[in-house]
C-alpha cells in the first residue's frame, strides 16, 4: 500500500502494535478525562531526584529528535518556582504526525506528564506550544475538563521546522523572534524569560506520565533492553501499515517498512537513507549506533513507482525554504545544494559538485538544520548511486515524481 | 584556543580569511570555512587580530570547553 501523508489527507487512524500504552483507550477516538482516569489512573507524585532516578532506570530518552537522556535533563534543572516547564508540540516536520496524533487523542496523558514534572520541580509555570489547530483544541478542551490545569498556557506556535526547535520556541516565548540563538544556551540554565526551563517533546511528557502511573518495572516490561517501553512512529510510503503507530522498542525495522528492495529513510528530513532495513532493531540507541538516528520517529520507504532522486531534491528544496535566513552558510548553501540536485536529476554531471556543497554544511549554523540537511542529502546520494547513474545516462529515470515525501509551502516565503 | 563563530552575526565580510588564511577560507558565498578551529601560540596574535577586526563581532576565541547543546 502506498500512501502520501499529506497533512490530514487520507491519514489512517493511529494504531498500536502489541501493548497500547500512549494510545490505550484511543480506538474510539479522543480520550476524555473520565475515560483517561479509567484507563491510566492517576500518576503518582515523585520529587525531582526520585523522578530522575525512575527515568534513568528505564533509560528514558527525549522523543523530540535529540534523544537526550531525560534523567540528565531533570537533574540539570533547578527545583523551584522560578523554573518553567515547556512542552514542545510544535512538530514542524511535514512527514511527522505522531505528536499531533498524541495530542489529539490522548491530551490528558500529556497534561498529566507536564503537571507531574511541574510538581516534581515545585513550580506552576507550564507552557505548551502547539502548531496543529486540532491538537490545540484537544489540549485546551482537556485543560478545561480538569481543575489542576487552569494555569497552563497553551500557545499556538506556527513557525516552521527550525522555528519549532526548542531554543527557537524558548526565544519566541520570551518575546523574541522564533529562531534559534547564535550562541549555545541551555534551556535548563537560560530558558523562558531567562529562567531555568525543563523543555521536552510532548511524547516525552506522555511517557513520563506512563512511567509514573505504571512504575519502573511495569513500564520496562515491554520493549528493548537499551530503551524499554514503547515509542510512537510515523511511517510512510511503500510500507505495510502507513501512519502513526505505537510499537514496543526493539521491533525489527523490517517489520515496519516491509520487505521491499527500495531505500529506507530513518529519522525523517534530518535523517539517514539506508539501502534497506537489514537486521536493525528500532530503538534510539541501536539506530544511533548504526549511524541512522531515529530523530523524531519518522520512517519511510519509497515505492518503486516514484522518481527517487526527484523525491530527495523536493525535500532538499523544502529544507532550503525552512532556513530562517539568519546564518549565511545555511541560507545560501541549502538553496545552492537544492539547485545542484535538480541539475543532477536532469542528468548533468554535477555529483562531485553536490558532494562538495553537502560537505560545506555541517557545523556552520546556529542550529542543527544545515547538519541535518547534509545528513539527509549525503546518505541519499550514497544509497541512490544507481539512480544518479540512470539520470546521468538518460536525463531522467522514466518514473513520475509522486511526492511520497510530503512537504509544505513556507508561510510568507523565505 | 579555539575559533568560534556566531553564524547569526556573520555577514561574510571576509576580513578574517585575509588575516588568518592558515585557518579560515571562504566559501563561494563569502562565508568562512574552518576545517581546523584550533589556534596555537604561533597563530594566536593573527587570530586575535582577525577577531578584533570582524565588523559583525561574529568571530571570537574561546578556551576549549564546549557545552553540549540540549534540544
Amino acid at each position: 500500500m502506498t500512501t502520501s501523508l499529506a497533512p490530514d489527507a487520507g491519514y489512517p487512524a493511529p494504531q498500536a502494535w502489541g501493548a497500547a500504552r500512549l494510545l490505550a483507550g484511543t480506538s474510539a477516538g479522543r480520550v476524555d478525562l473520565d475515560r483517561h482516569r479509567t484507563v491510566h489512573g492517576r500518576p503518582r507524585s515523585l520529587e525531582a531526584e526520585p523522578l530522575a532516578g525512575a527515568c534513568a532506570a528505564v533509560r528514558l530518552l527525549g522523543r523530540g529528535g535529540a534523544a537526550f537522556p531525560v534523567a540528565t535533563k531533570l537533574r540539570g534543572t533547578p527545583v523551584g518556582s522560578r523554573t518553567h516547564i515547556l512542552v514542545n508540540g510544535a512538530e514542524g516536520e511535514p512527514a511527522s504526525h505522531k505528536d499531533r496524533a498524541l495530542m489529539r487523542l490522548a491530551p490528558h496523558l500529556v497534561l498529566d506528564g507536564a503537571l507531574a514534572v511541574a510538581r516534581s520541580l515545585q513550580t506552576r509555570r507550564v507552557s505548551i506550544v502547539v502548531q496543529d489547530a486540532t491538537a490545540h483544541r484537544s489540549l485546551a478542551g482537556a485543560a478545561r475538563e480538569r481543575g489542576d490545569a487552569r494555569g497552563i498556557r497553551i500557545i499556538h506556535h506556527d513557525h516552521g521546522f527550525v522555528g519549532g526547535e526548542v531554543r527557537a520556541v524558548v526565544r519566541a516565548l520570551s518575546d523574541g523572534p522564533p529562531v534559534p540563538p547564535g550562541r549555545r544556551l541551555l534551556p535548563t540554565v537560560h530558558g523562558i524569560d531567562g529562567r531555568p526551563t525543563f523543555a521536552a517533546n510532548v511524547e516525552t511528557f506522555a511517557q513520563l506520565a506512563l512511567l509514573l502511573a505504571l512504575g519502573v518495572d511495569e513500564y520496562a516490561g515491554v520493549g528493548a533492553r537499551d530503551e524499554p517501553g514503547t515509542t510512537l512512529l510515523t511511517i510512510l510510503g511503500d510500507v505495510p501499515h502507513p501512519g502513526v503507530v505505537e510499537v514496543p522498542t526493539g521491533i525489527p525495522l523490517s517489520a515496519l517498512v516491509g520487505s521491499g528492495t527500495t531505500p529506507v529513510l530513518v529519522g525523517g528530513y534530518h535523517g539517514t537513507w539506508l539501502p534497506g532495513p537489514g537486521d536493525l532493531a528500532v530503538s534510539r540507541p541501536a539506530l544511533r549506533a548504526a549511524g541512522a538516528p531515529l530523530n523524531a520517529g519518522v520512517l519511510a520507504r519509497l515505492p518503486d513507482s516514484t522518481c527517487a532522486l526527484g523525491e530527495v531534491a523536493t525535500v532538499a528544496r523544502w529544507l532550503a525554504g525552512e532556513s530562517t535566513g539568519q546564518c549565511g552558510p545555511c541560507f545560501f548553501g541549502l538553496p545552492a545544494l537544492a539547485a545542484t540536485l535538480d541539475q543532477l536529476a536532469a542528468g548533468r554531471p554535477v555529483l562531485p559538485h553536490a558532494l562538495h556543497r553537502v560537505g560545506l554544511l555541517p557545523g556552520r549554523g546556529a542550529c542543527a538544520h544545515p547538519d541535518g540537511a547534509a545528513t539527509f542529502v549525503r546518505s541519499a546520494l550514497e544509497v541512490l548511486e544507481e539512480e544518479v547513474a540512470r539520470h546521468r545516462a538518460h536525463g531522467r529515470c522514466g518514473r513520475p515524481l509522486l511526492c511520497v515525501l510530503p512537504t509544505t509551502t513556507r508561510r510568507g516565503a523565505a | 584556543m579555539r575559533l568560534e563563530i556566531d553564524w547569526t552575526r556573520c555577514d561574510g565580510h571576509g576580513l578574517c580569511a585575509r588575516l588568518l588564511p592558515e585557518r579560515i577560507a571562504l566559501d563561494e558565498h563569502g562565508f568562512p570555512v574552518l576545517p581546523d578551529r584550533h589556534v596555537d601560540d604561533r597563530l594566536l596574535p593573527h587570530a586575535r587580530r582577525a577577531v578584533a577586526v570582524c565588523p559583525s563581532l561574529a568571530l571570537r576565541l574561546e578556551s576549549p570547553a564546549p557545552t553540549r547543546p540540549v534540544r
